[in-house]
């Protein structure tokens, strides 16, 4: 049976076309329906904002890595903790929050799809383990290429079907989900303790250039027809000025795109959006790159926008955490793995008066407003790289109203704010336009056909906040906007409630997703035999032990491709 | 019945947790290993050796055989009821276990803590002050032309270390033993040393001073003192010297140098110098962690908690602070009220008095052989054999994580690990009145 | 002023927590509120008279409240956490963290204290006349942030790391101290009448440690600076001579350990580096 209706709410369903109309959404075993039963429960939405659940492109919270900040910051999570109670359990937050916190704390905000963009092929094993302890959320994660020895050997020899069926191979093996590519070669030289600048660097003893990865996996990408398109955190984070990089990174890739669709995501735009020589010269590099994605439809991109706040730096870049601890002095786990990439961890405090920091937050808003085109730039924060998701509704308060930026900015470093083009910034967004930055253009740029969206066939995964669109100016009233989406009236996970009035009511495990893309016979077998020569030679884990059994997920839920070739 | 011969078989006995065994089974029952080391072929042939194959309850001082349900329900009883309960063992089951106690733990309001406890907490100490610069074994294997090892005898403590991932392993920039150097840094000449083109013999207990002045040499400084720790001046420097220009160092440390004076203060200079090292070279750190899922059982406290061993969940939410909520502390300060130990045996290998202590409050044991901790329990489980018996995850001593499957069947009737702690949690919960 | 008394019980296995026993925190209730205040005793809540028998008098109108315990409270931690006025005395042995962050008051200990003493304290003082054990003054681990002010005075001995992470205020240790204090400080002072097991300012990026007894040696990341006849501890001068090391230079310190040169003999070679 499991019929319900959540009646008469303010419903944005962009996908759909939907912009605040009322409407009642009716859901039957999990998934949006045309129609219910007058038996079937009622929820009441009458004055609130239905939404699909939001749906996280970009966000730290498994793995190695993750585990790794929190064993190195117990300091971090001694001020923010949850008991446990009878149906949810003990926890801890603050930057890096615990597992099940995780989960609880994503439902609360109306977030039901929530993905982990960066595990080391074989370290994924922890990433699901750590997945599945994660409750409610829907998830996935983007295993790492672009500094494995076996791409850059195939794509030094141009060999970009037996790249696309290495990496089918790998997706299969650690039940990713998609090609996540962080500082191209660059990590392999960080291997070494080197580092690249720009994209023409030959990686050591490879040969191979980053821009030649980037396009390689881009177009194995293409081959593979996987539903999402490469990741690409860019080469350059450490340089100061890096902005032209991100640039140059997208243009690298643009005479692949042959259709409408984009062919790269640039994420965590923000931290490589600088111009600059020096770090007192430091500015925005925001109005360039919007400017050229605003041209070029081919590129998706996310914020990662920074929250003034404490919080933890953790990326597959080992290089870049490394200059980070030499300029903060604060404590720096590394963490590099044989044959393909690298991990690093820094605690980092963003400063309002801080010069850099006070561009950096102006950075990330900047390109939320000049970017015009919603379905092609996404809010995150990189939590918590640029501070934690508990934040997003904050974020949320500054892209639709100026007055509310402007508050925040009344505290920031002024030189900075001199220097920013912000404060004469006075786009706002509408409800509407949060909701496909938020959860209908990340589903879509994912490839989720069933998510972020409210239509027929949808999986019932929903959020309703307790603010009236039609009775609050959100540009005046951003505190109560605010308010309504830290704690959703009601969440919804495939049709059961999960969330009432912010507090956890249910905790059902939500799937993870990954992708099955078949190649022909003969390049899968190839490859395989190729991976069986290298594999002793270039791993200290035997091959058969390790490719995951999706017995292994707790709820596997499998994403079948037929690739090109 | 014919030989059936299972290949890449994880062995569960160190923290290398090699991969390449291969078990012949007859029978059910293994019959040989190859590739192993001596003393996994020990555990894999001998694994069957006195096993308890029923659950036993202390009644009126004698021990009796009881059904299974009788042992869960007086178990979850004596939990339940518990002020102050600790939860003990952890780092020889799978992490499928250790998730199920972490639940349990929560559930009773008590102490989880694992066998780091014993041995490399202090390595988490210095981590959380200083952080660790680090990486998985191949990378070592592939790139390392500089390898140390203080305070820790692997000949012995991890038999195939150095030939499957050190020194003498085949890299793609290093072939074996030629092109590496290997020092030892030890109190005395051990196996290990015996083997190294360097061995600097330290004094004991100075292993902070050493450290100390490696850190002076490395920065190109100069020493004050003429001898520290034993060793001269010139050696240091000498030693300071090789690490600076090497290409790729790496050291490796064990109990020698958590247990010794300094304990995590020890780590927490042997973790800066590394740090310090890498403004010149590339060069990392490593524990030799002792037990085959002492990581595990770390990494899975770390990401269902937020710290890693020694966790409080007395007050309903998360509390750590080593010297505190540590279960030698707690012991000796005579704090706690029950316990319950899993596939360890803390009896025989913690200080006299606090294994004293531990004897006089009721005890919960969970293992698959009778132990000096079993025979003192007021509760007995029988258990299967994890890696043997039993499959599930763990993570070797650089945090990769490996699938173990079962190789033979268990004796009938018993039950793993995770089946015994989910049915104990399960009437925890019918008490608390969930 | 009122004097509240809490006279232990019974005899405690379980650890207590009663972080309510401040005087600011007493001082608002009657003695049978008191009573019913919950705190920890392991895993359950109790009200503080399951644990304390509680008496209050007041003898004149001054606001000035004092806390007097009375028994064996080695189990009881954190009495006195963030107190900032009015005193608390304990006649006996006290447990762990006390007068954790307190930031205005004093405490007074008969007997011996716990670790922890003092955790991130921020100022007033603690007076122990027994012995205390390790972390006297420390932070909470991984952070920098160790006690910020305030006075710690251990009329008997002392354990490991006193000082981790200070940043300011005073520690004075009559009697020995373990190895480490002032490990990792960067600023306050830190005085050990008697002997030290070693180490002394280890990691240390400034502040003072002041040795007058014995320590078996001088970590490798000091130098020497000279010989002084007196040390400062505040407003008390000590009579020396010391020799006076600075450090540690692995972490780029300016901080200064004055050591007793009349009862460390085998330093004398430190003298050759003297006018150098």
């Amino acid at each position: 049976m499991n019929e319900l209706i959540v009646k008469n709410g303010i419903v944005f369903d962009p996908l759909n076309g939907i912009d605040g109309e009322a409407l009642d959404i009716c859901i039957k075993d999990g998934k949006v329906v045309e129609s219910v039963a007058s038996s079937a429960e009622v929820i009441d939405a009458s004055g609130m904002i239905v939404m699909p659940g939001g749906v996280d492109i970009h966000s730290h919270i498994a793995g190695s890595k993750v585990n790794a900040g929190r064993i190195l910051r117990p300091e971090d999570h001694v001020k923010d903790v949850e008991s446990h109670t009878p149906i949810t359990r003990a926890g801890t937050g603050h930057s890096i929050p615990s597992t099940f916190t995780t989960g609880y704390r994503y439902a609360k905000l109306g977030y039901t799809t929530v993905f982990e963009p960066a595990t080391p092929l074989l370290k994924t094993r922890h990433t699901h383990e750590e997945l599945d302890d994660t409750p409610i959320v829907d998830k996935g994660c983007f295993p790492l290429f672009g500094n494995d020895w076996h791409t850059m050997e195939y794509l030094k020899q141009d060999r970009i079907e037996e790249c696309a069926a290495y990496i089918a191979w790998m997706l299969r093996a650690t039940k990713g989900y998609a090609v996540k590519i962080v500082n191209p070669g660059g990590v392999e030289a960080w291997r070494w303790g080197r580092s690249l600048i720009g994209l023409e660097d030959p990686v050591p003893n490879f040969d191979i250039t980053p821009r030649q990865i980037l396009r390689g996996l881009c177009k194995a990408n293409q081959l593979l027809n996987l539903p999402h398109t490469i990741h690409v955190h860019t080469n350059d984070l450490a340089q100061i000025g890096n902005y032209e990089t991100t640039i140059k990174t997208m243009e690298a890739v643009r005479d692949l795109a042959n259709d409408t669709k984009p062919v790269i995501h640039v994420t965590h735009v923000q931290f490589t959006g600088r111009t600059g020589s020096a770090w007192h010269n430091v500015g925005s590099g925001a109005p360039e790159i919007a400017d050229y994605v605003n041209k070029h439809g081919h590129v998706t991109v996310d914020l990662g926008q920074i929250i003034f706040m404490d919080t933890t730096t953790m990326t597959a870049d080992g290089g870049f955490q490394y200059m980070l601890y030499q300029l903060t002095k604060n404590k720096w786990m590394n963490a590099d793995v044989e044959v393909e990439t690298g991990a690093g961890v820094v605690p980092y405090t963003y400063r309002r008066s801080n010069y850099v920091n006070a561009i950096q937050w102006g950075i990330g808003l900047e390109l939320a407003l000049l970017i015009r085109d919603p379905w092609r730039v996404f809010m995150t924060t990189d939590h918590p790289n640029g501070g934690d998701f508990t934040k997003y509704p904050k974020i949320i308060s500054w892209l639709m109203s100026k007055k509310a930026r402007e508050r925040s900015m009344k505290k920031i470093n002024k030189t900075a704010k001199r220097k920013l083009d912000l404060p004469g910034l006075d786009r706002e967004y509408s409800f509407s336009e949060i909701a496909i930055v938020t959860r209908a253009g990340t589903a879509k740029a994912l490839g989720l056909d069933q998510k972020g969206h409210l239509g027929v066939g949808a999986d019932a995964d929903l959020a309703v906040y307790n603010i009236d669109p039609r009775k609050i100016d959100s540009s005046n009233d951003y505190i109560k906007v605010r308010r309504a989406l830290k704690k959703a009236a009601f969440t919804i996970k495939d049709g059961k409630t999960v969330v009432k009035d912010g507090e956890i009511v249910a905790t059902p495990l939500g799937r993870t997703f990954w992708v099955n893309s078949t190649m022909s016979d003969s390049i899968t077998h190839d490859v395989e035999s190729d991976l069986r020569k290298t594999f002793d030679d270039y791993y200290t884990v035997q091959m058969d032990n390790y490719a995951m059994d999706d017995r292994e997920l707790a709820r596997s839920h499998r994403i079948d491709i037929k690739a090109r070739v | 019945m014919t030989d059936t011969i299972v290949r890449n078989v994880v062995c569960t006995f160190c923290g290398a947790t090699c991969d390449d065994l291969e078990v012949t089974v007859e029978n059910g029952k293994v019959r040989q290993v190859r590739s192993g080391c001596s003393t996994s072929l020990n555990k894999f042939l001998n694994y069957n050796r006195e096993r308890h194959l029923t659950p036993l309850i202390r009644k009126n001082g004698e021990y009796e055989e009881a059904t299974y349900e009788e042992a869960v329900r007086r178990s979850a009883e004596i939990l339940a009821k518990a002020r102050y309960p600790i939860l003990y063992g952890w780092s020889s089951t799978s992490c499928e276990a250790i998730r199920v106690g972490v639940e349990l733990t929560e559930w009773v309001g008590g102490v989880m803590d694992n066998t780091t406890t014993v041995c490399h907490g202090p390595t988490m100490l210095g981590v959380h002050d200083i952080g660790e610069v680090s990486s998985s074994l191949g990378e070592v294997r592939q790139r390392a032309d500089l390898v140390i090892y203080w305070g820790s005898n692997p000949v012995h403590s991890h038999p195939h270390h150095v030939t499957r991932y050190t020194a003498m392993s085949k890299g793609r920039f290093h072939d074996g033993r030629k092109g590496r150097t290997l020092i030892v840094v030890d109190v005395r000449k051990t196996d290990t040393a015996k083997l190294a083109d360097h061995f600097i013999q330290i004094a004991p207990n100075s292993d902070y001073e050493l450290l100390c002045a490696l850190r002076v040499a490395a920065r190109g400084d100069e020493l004050e003192q003429e001898e520290i720790a034993g060793v001269s001046a010139e050696k240091i420097e000498e030693l300071a010297d090789l690490m600076v220009s090497c290409e790729f160092g790496v050291i490796f440390f064990g109990v020698g140098l958590t247990m010794s004076l300094g304990r995590h203060r020890n780590i927490d200079a042997a973790l800066s110098l590394v740090r310090d090292l890498n403004s010149r070279t590339k060069f990392l750190i490593m524990p030799m962690r002792g037990w085959y899922n002492v990581d595990g059982a770390d990494q899975v406290l770390a990401w269902t908690t937020g710290y890693p061993y020694a966790v409080d969940l007395s007050h309903g939410y998360p509390r750590y602070n080593p010297g505190d909520t540590t279960v030698i502390d707690i012991l000796q300060r005579g704090d706690c009220d029950a316990a319950l130990v899993v596939a360890s045996d803390p009896i025989s290998n913690f200080p006299l008095e606090t294994a004293k202590r531990l004897a006089q409050i009721p005890v919960i044991t969970i293992d698959p052989h009778p132990s000096a901790t079993s025979i003192v329990s007021e509760i007995a489980f029988p258990s299967t054999i994890v890696g043997i018996e039993t499959g599930g995850v763990i993570y070797r001593m650089d945090g990769v994580a490996l699938m173990l499957k079962p190789v033979v069947p268990p004796p009938p009737g018993i039950r793993s690990d995770v089946e015994v702690l989910s049915d104990i949690l399960a009437q925890v919960k019918k008490l608390k009145g969930s | 002023m009122t004097e509240i008394v809490l006279r232990i019980k019974r005899a405690l296995q379980i650890p207590v927590e009663a972080g309510e026993i401040t005087p600011e925190i007493l001082c608002t209730k009657r003695v049978e509120e008191i009573r019913r205040i919950k705190i920890w005793e392991g895993n359950r809540q109790v009200d503080l008279a399951e644990v304390f028998e509680v008496m209050m008098e007041n003898s004149d109108r001054s606001d000035k409240t004092t806390i007097r315990i009375i028994g064996d409270a080695s189990k009881v931690r954190k009495i006195g956490y963030r107190m900032s006025s009015g005193s608390i005395i304990v006649d006996g042995n006290v447990g762990m963290y006390l007068g954790e962050e307190m930031s205005g008051g004093s405490i007074e200990v008969t007997g011996d204290a716990g670790r922890w003493l003092g955790m991130k304290m921020k100022g007033g003082s603690i007076e122990i006349k027994g012995n205390a054990t390790d972390y006297i003054g420390a932070g909470y681990r991984g952070t920098t942030l160790g006690m910020n002010g305030g006075s710690i005075h251990i009329h008997g001995n002392a354990g490991n790391e006193v000082g981790c992470f200070m940043r300011n205020g005073t520690i004075k240790i009559e009697g020995n101290a373990g190895l480490f204090p002032g490990i990792h400080m960067s600023g306050g002072i830190i005085l050990i009448q008697q002997n030290c097991e070693g180490r002394a300012g280890a990691q240390m990026k400034g502040g003072k440690v002041i040795i007058g007894g014995n320590i078996p040696s001088i970590a490798p990341g000091f130098v020497f600076e000279e010989i002084a006849d007196k040390a400062k501890f505040g407003e008390e001068k000590l009579l020396g001579p010391f020799y006076v090391f600075s450090g540690d230079t692995n972490e780029e310190g300016k901080g200064k350990l004055s050591v007793s040169s009349a009862m460390n003999p085998e330093l004398k070679w430190y003298e050759k580096y003297q006018g150098a």
